[in-house]
């Protein structure tokens, strides 16, 4: 709960220090409204990364060092955590080949493109498969994106991403009845 | 416009130069950070380089990994220039945040002494030299408040001097006027009863024909003495006014009646105005700017009393045509024990000023030595 606040006040200094003192752009990313569909077995939860890879990301993503998005999910029920998993989209580039490779962890899918826009585009979107139990009942969904330290193994430096994202993790909630027929 | 300040004065300045001056240096350094993140953005190298195909297969695999250094190192730019404009906004508002805080609460500690020392003044101004400040704060202040005290006391053994000093004065000035008030009496009576005894020795048959004029000589000063004592008695009896609504006109003419036989008083009274006065003060104050009159007046002379209303006041004007005041002597007559005449206290006109003083009324007068005097008395209308 502390460090919750401690990372909202740090974002809302960050965010206000910029807007008083900066002309840096950075992006501003935040998340689509969470999709969710019910099959049988699965919980099938979609939606996407708006605004988060404009700016800075398409140098970032043809640097040939794989950069990690990182998409948290928690689904809670009757107040408890029932649900808490990391899905990793993963973006890398052969500098050789000039093309982009996106490897989603949630559904194992992989993408290939030499255009970086439809690469920005495909890793923006997510589509989770969560199996779910019937007796949940009443559940409420997060998802926070977000970007990890990454390692320039070139130069050996390590850098904070989420600079660029200004240190904001953008966030969706929404509610689902699981016992309710799809 | 609104007062600003020392404090408010040195804040505004401390914001003007130092948080403009970092918020200049800031300017300057993001738009040259922003001139290397535009620099950046045009180094396409890479793209120049993988047109190449002409490499023999080490150059090629040599071309690669510049190529992959390059790359990474033009993330690693951008991410780090990125870093160092965030860290620098961050940084540059807290240290303002974090100065100004400091500043105000300095500030603060600075000026509350001097509000402290304000209120110490404002009570020394009011007549309080009791007051001391806590001698605490900074060396400077700490300084001040001493001297403050130090001051404060000088002026307190002072006042304790001056009181002592002015009441002493009053007292002497009070038996001077006393004995002689009471003096002046005391010798006719003295040569009556002289003048009675010698008879008394030498002509004890005669006795008789003088006894009459003896004692209406000793009446007489017997009853200058009670005066004196109900002069003093009412100037220092003078209590707090029980002031009431009534009709002025009437008042005046009942106080006139018992003078009218005597001198000539004339009246010219509005009949439909009212005051809120003490009648008790009221009676007091005319009847002894009238005796002053009266006792200025030669060869009957006529007196006039005027009342009327003007804007929302009553004027009563009292006018002789006696011997008048010279100027020197106007700015005096209603000083205590103030008085021209031969026989006076110097009370009366004192009396009227306390009276009309006590129930909010301006008494002012206008005179020239030879043509008589006015007295104006301004009383407020109706003020219930």
């Amino acid at each position: 709960m502390l460090e919750l606040l401690g990372a909202k006040l740090y974002t809302g200094i960050v965010a206000l220090s910029l807007l008083l003192f900066s002309s840096f752009q950075g992006n501003d990313p935040r998340l689509s409204a969470i999709t969710v569909q019910k099959s049988e077995n699965y919980l099938h939860l979609s939606g996407s990364l708006i605004s988060a890879f404009d700016n800075d990301f398409p140098s970032i993503f043809s640097s040939g060092t794989p950069i990690p998005v990182h998409f948290m999910l928690q689904i809670r029920s009757g107040g408890k955590a029932v649900v808490q998993r990391r899905f990793t989209h993963t973006v890398s580039f052969d500098t050789a080949t000039g093309v982009y490779e996106l490897g989603k962890s949630g559904t194992g899918e992989v993408y290939r493109s030499d255009r970086v826009e439809d690469i920005i585009r495909e890793v923006s979107r997510y589509r989770f498969g969560i199996p779910y139990q019937a007796d949940w009942g009443s559940v409420s969904i997060k998802i926070d994106a977000s970007l990890p330290r990454v390692n320039f193994e070139q130069l050996n430096k390590e850098v904070d991403l989420m600079v660029l994202w200004k240190h904001k993790i953008p966030s969706a909630r929404t509610t689902a009845d699981l016992r309710r027929a799809q | 416009m609104p007062k600003i300040g020392l404090h408010t004065r040195i804040i505004l300045l401390f914001l003007i130069v130092s948080i403009g001056g970092l918020m200049l240096l800031n300017m300057v350094f993001q738009s040259k950070q922003e001139e290397i993140h535009g620099a950046i953005k045009r180094m396409e190298l890479l793209e120049r380089l993988r047109g190449l195909r002409q490499y023999s297969h080490v150059d090629s695999v040599q071309a690669q990994e510049i190529m992959r250094e390059y790359d990474a190192a033009k993330a690693l730019l951008n991410v780090s220039l990125g870093d160092s404009r965030v860290v620098t906004s961050v940084v540059l508002f807290l240290v303002i945040i974090l100065s100004s805080s400091i500043f105000i609460v300095f500030i603060i500690r600075i000026s509350k002494p001097l509000r402290e020392l304000k209120h110490a003044t404002d009570q020394i101004r009011q007549g309080n030299f009791s007051v001391h400040l806590p001698e605490t704060g900074i060396l400077e202040m700490r300084e001040l408040k001493n001297s403050f005290n130090v001051m404060s006391r000088e002026l307190e053994t002072i006042q304790t001097k001056l009181l002592v000093a002015e009441k002493e004065m009053i007292w002497k000035d009070l038996s001077r006027i006393l004995a002689h008030e009471i003096k002046n009496p005391l010798t006719p009576i003295q040569l009556v009863i002289q003048r009675l005894e010698g008879r008394l020795e030498s002509d004890p048959e005669s006795i008789k024909d003088i006894m009459p004029e003896s004692v209406s000589i000793i009446t007489q000063e017997v009853e200058n003495l009670r005066l004196l004592a109900q002069d003093f008695s009412n100037y220092a009896k003078a209590s707090q006014p029980s002031r009431e609504l009534f009709n002025p006109a009437s008042s005046i003419r009942e106080i006139v009646k018992s003078y009218s036989q005597n001198y000539d008083i004339q009246l010219q009274l509005a009949e439909d105005l009212s005051i809120f006065f003490d009648k008790t003060h009221f009676y007091q104050v005319l009847t002894n700017i009238l005796q002053n009159a009266i006792d200025a007046s030669q060869d009957a002379k006529p007196i006039t009393i005027k009342l009327y209303g003007e804007r929302s006041y009553v004027v009563l004007g009292i006018n002789d045509q006696g011997s008048g005041i010279e100027s020197k002597d106007l700015a005096r007559i209603f000083e205590p024990y103030f008085s021209k005449k031969s026989k006076g206290t110097g009370l009366g006109l004192a009396l009227v000023k306390k009276l009309c003083d006590a129930n909010g009324t301006i008494v002012r007068v206008k005179s020239k030595p030879g043509e008589g005097t006015e007295f104006t008395l301004i009383i407020e209308e109706t003020t219930a």
